[in-house]
């Protein structure tokens, strides 16, 4: 008698079901075999050879500085602290890079297509330099220049407010709270609300009557009113709620107070990680406005839409779905580039947990900080891909 | 009977001499209007003040000795002196599939081959390493760089040759010298001269470059196999690609590198033979493989089903529709986005300073510092480091514009 192996009269070597459910067992098992052998191989390692691991340390003191930071920190706070102070540090690293980058790689890539030759030349040799060149390279680069700077007394000092050199570091003016700042801030939320309200309002006027009704100058237009009457306000009660804080040098070493100081470490990061994620940016506009066919705004400008009309209804709205996927993968490059602090020593929160490997387990905090670049890249891809799904085609 | 007479236009005249030639040309580019205008004037001084600036730099105040007299460590890095013949020889061999491309593909790969012979030639005779302290270049050395020459007219006649050039032997040549040039640069036990050479004393550019071509050349098949692991209807395989693709592009590669550092050496069996080098490249291979992967993914994304479905149609089993159908037209619509994943992994390779080697950027680096008289050539060393991953980097850049301009991508 022959013995047939078959499933719904399919030999079962050749039914895809079973093959396929055969091959994820097959791939399930390896990587469960796999992963128990380096977890068992990593559990003993840990009893033989007695190396810490745990979170148990998370509550001890860190009790060393940080050099910089945005939240108060004290030597005395907890391991659990020191995470969140520099995870705070590379948030803001990340936001302000995201922000300067994008403004500079807009216009490098706007300059790119412009008419005039040079510029346009200037501008493709900036992106090819800038964007084939290690970013750990340049930032080295950066720093050795700021590190050049003369010191405090005989450093670069531009419009008697701005101070770069090579001990206190950048200072720049920096609004500084003066009566109720927060209560003020409050208001201009309120504000924004009503701006928001507005433009919601004027955009269905607009549907309804077929009339202009400036939707965005209107809700600009009652965000700046608002703020301005509260300021008014404030400034009639007593102070105004902020004032400029513009930097001086100060006492015997000519240390400017005032204002807003960062360190040279993290100018040359800041620097470094807008100038080298610009160029990639630049690239990435360049692309996106030439991907509109030239038909597209032939076909607006033959409509009777002037230039500026093109550029915002026509060509603007499809080059941005071209644009924004791209850009988020940008960002998100940044914000793990800004690991790269560790080389030039700015207390980002890589640079952080390599020092906190010294007195702890250096396992645990490597996938702390793992689990908050995760956490980072996440956020972004959620916010972008939810502007992304607003601005794609919707069809109708 | 007269001959109708056709009518003929008069020739054209010629364009006005001010809408042609360079002043035409200016008028359009420079002065296209009055804003463009203003800005030519504005800029071109600016940009000749700082290109004056920077030539005045980098040919007058710039003191170049520190890597004139120290060739050997960009190289090299601290690879023993007198086994420096081993990655020479390494290097010959590589010449030859310089030769083989040009002679094969001509065009893009005809004019590397060219420049990558003149940097040879320059690279054999400039007077670097002899008037300066430092390692003094032997002439053996010389002698080796100068044989390139001699192995990329091999590779070219190999190429010419119809029975020997062909892609696949192209593809096996590259894989046997590969091979071959880690165990040259590794050694044999017990052979004389072919004494062992651990990988962490490997160093230099020779470093960035090996790291760089074992990622392309692993990252590449894993990348694939997990793009199409993630399009799979197998949710098991599915889930496990996802998971695996997303954490290596969360996380920043500094921190996989510490981890292959600290973790790697517990998950392992105690004493298993796995240096530093090996773990980092399999670290920098991974996350490049993670990016590819995605990089694939949005090349089939973007093949209309009907060509898969033509394929099954005419009865391909279902791994040939993915072979022969899918995957070829995917990557050839990616190849520009592949060739800067490489790029960038190639930059990537300058991070392995992070687990203590000594890579042509942390070799400079090293240099400056541990000596008193280069104490203030940091920047000399970062721009000649620069220069050297810029020729890299641009090169391939290049490359890939040509590849896709002979492929037609967005021009059908």
């Amino acid at each position: 008698m022959r013995l047939s192996l078959t499933y719904q009269g399919i030999p079962i070597w050749r039914h895809s079901r079973i093959l396929s459910w055969t091959a994820q067992i097959v791939s399930g098992v390896l990587v469960v075999a796999a992963v128990a052998f380096f977890l068992s191989n990593v559990s003993s390692a840990i009893v033989q050879r007695d190396i810490p691991f745990g979170f148990s340390f998370l509550n001890r003191e860190y009790s060393t500085p940080i050099s910089e930071h945005l939240l108060p920190y004290e030597e005395s706070d907890t391991f659990a602290y020191a995470f969140l102070v520099a995870a705070t540090n590379t948030l803001m690293v990340s936001v302000v890079g995201v922000i300067l980058a994008t403004a500079l790689g807009i216009v490098v890539g706007a300059v790119q297509l412009s008419g005039n030759w040079v510029i346009s030349k200037v501008a493709t040799v900036y992106v090819e330099v800038f964007r084939n060149v290690p970013l750990i390279v340049q930032l080295f680069f950066w720093y050795i220049l700021l590190l050049g700077l003369p010191p405090v007394r005989e450093g670069i000092i531009l419009f008697n407010a701005i101070y770069l050199n090579n001990n206190a570091g950048l200072s720049f003016p920096w609004p500084e709270g003066q009566q109720r700042p927060g209560l003020w801030l409050l208001c201009v939320v309120l504000a924004i609300a009503l701006g928001v309200v507005t433009r919601v309002l004027l955009e269905r006027r607009e549907e309804r009557t077929g009339r202009p009704s400036y939707p965005w100058l209107g809700a600009i237009g009652v965000i700046i009113a608002g703020s301005l009457v509260a300021w008014l306000v404030w400034v009639a009660i007593g102070d105004a709620p902020y004032v400029m804080s513009v930097p001086a040098p100060e006492g015997r070493f000519g240390h400017p107070a005032g204002g807003y100081t960062i360190s040279i470490e993290l100018t040359a990061l800041l620097v470094g990680l807008i100038i080298y994620t610009a160029a990639f940016i630049a690239e990435i506009v360049r692309g996106g406005l030439q991907s509109v066919s030239r038909g597209q705004s032939e076909a607006s400008r033959s409509l009777g839409l002037g230039t500026m009309q093109t550029l915002r209804f026509v060509t603007f709205p499809q080059a941005l779905r071209v644009i924004v996927p791209p850009l988020i993968s940008q960002y998100l490059n940044l914000t793990k580039n800004s690991s790269l602090a560790l080389a030039i020593g700015y207390a980002d929160l890589t640079s952080v947990a390599k020092t906190m490997t010294q007195t702890a387990p250096a396992v645990t905090i490597f996938l702390i900080i793992m689990g908050i670049y995760l956490l980072y890249s996440l956020a972004y891809s959620l916010i972008g891909n939810l502007y992304n799904r607003h601005i794609q085609f919707t069809g109708g | 009977m007269a001959t109708a007479e056709t009518w003929q236009p008069a020739p054209s005249l010629p364009p006005p001499r001010i809408e042609t030639g360079w002043i035409g040309w200016a008028r359009a580019n420079l002065f296209g209007n009055w804003l463009s205008g203003l800005v030519t004037v504005v800029t071109v001084p600016l940009i000749v003040w700082a290109a004056w600036r920077m030539l005045g730099w980098l040919f007058g105040t710039a003191d170049w000795t520190l890597i004139a007299s120290r060739p050997q460590q960009y190289l090299i890095g601290l690879y023993p002196t007198e086994l420096a013949w081993r990655p020479l020889t390494g290097w010959l061999l590589v010449s030859i599939l310089f030769g083989m491309a040009a002679a094969m593909w001509g065009g893009a790969a005809r004019r590397i081959a060219i420049g990558y012979g003149a940097v040879t030639v320059l690279l054999g005779v400039l007077p670097y390493g002899l008037f300066h302290e430092g390692v003094v270049m032997p002439w053996w050395v010389r002698a080796f760089i100068l044989g390139n020459l001699l192995t990329l007219g091999i590779g070219y006649l190999l190429g010419m040759n119809p029975k020997t050039g062909r892609p696949r032997n192209f593809v096996l040549g590259g894989i046997a010298i590969y091979v071959l040039l880690l165990l040259i640069l590794i050694g044999i036990p017990g052979v004389p001269g072919m004494e062992e050479v651990a990988p962490r004393r490997w160093g230099g550019l020779m470093l960035n470059l090996i790291l760089a071509v074992s990622g392309i050349f692993f990252a590449f098949p894993i990348g694939v196999l997990l793009a199409l692991g993630r399009r799979s209807n197998l949710p098991v395989v599915k889930v496990l690609c996802v998971v695996f693709i997303e954490v290596f592009r969360g996380v920043p590669l500094i921190t996989l590198l510490f981890m292959s550092q600290v973790l790697v050496p517990l998950a392992l069996p105690a004493n298993f033979p796995v240096d530093s080098v090996t773990r980092a490249a399999i670290v920098i291979t991974l996350f490049s493989a993670a990016y590819t992967a995605e990089n694939i993914r949005g090349g089939l994304q973007g093949l209309h089903p009907g060509q898969a479905e033509a394929a099954r149609a005419l009865g391909l089993p279902g791994w040939q529709v993915t072979t022969l159908i899918q995957l070829p037209q995917a990557i050839r619509n990616v190849i520009p986005a592949i060739v800067g994943q490489f790029i960038a992994l190639f930059k990537d390779t300058s991070l392995v300073y992070i687990v203590g080697m000594l890579d042509i950027l942390e070799m400079g680096r090293s240099i400056v510092q541990g000596n008193v008289q280069f104490t203030d050539n940091g920047r000399e060393n970062l721009i000649f480091v620069a220069a050297v991953f810029w020729i890299f980097t641009y090169t391939m850049s290049y490359v890939s514009r040509r590849i896709e301009r002979n492929l037609g991508v967005g021009r059908r």
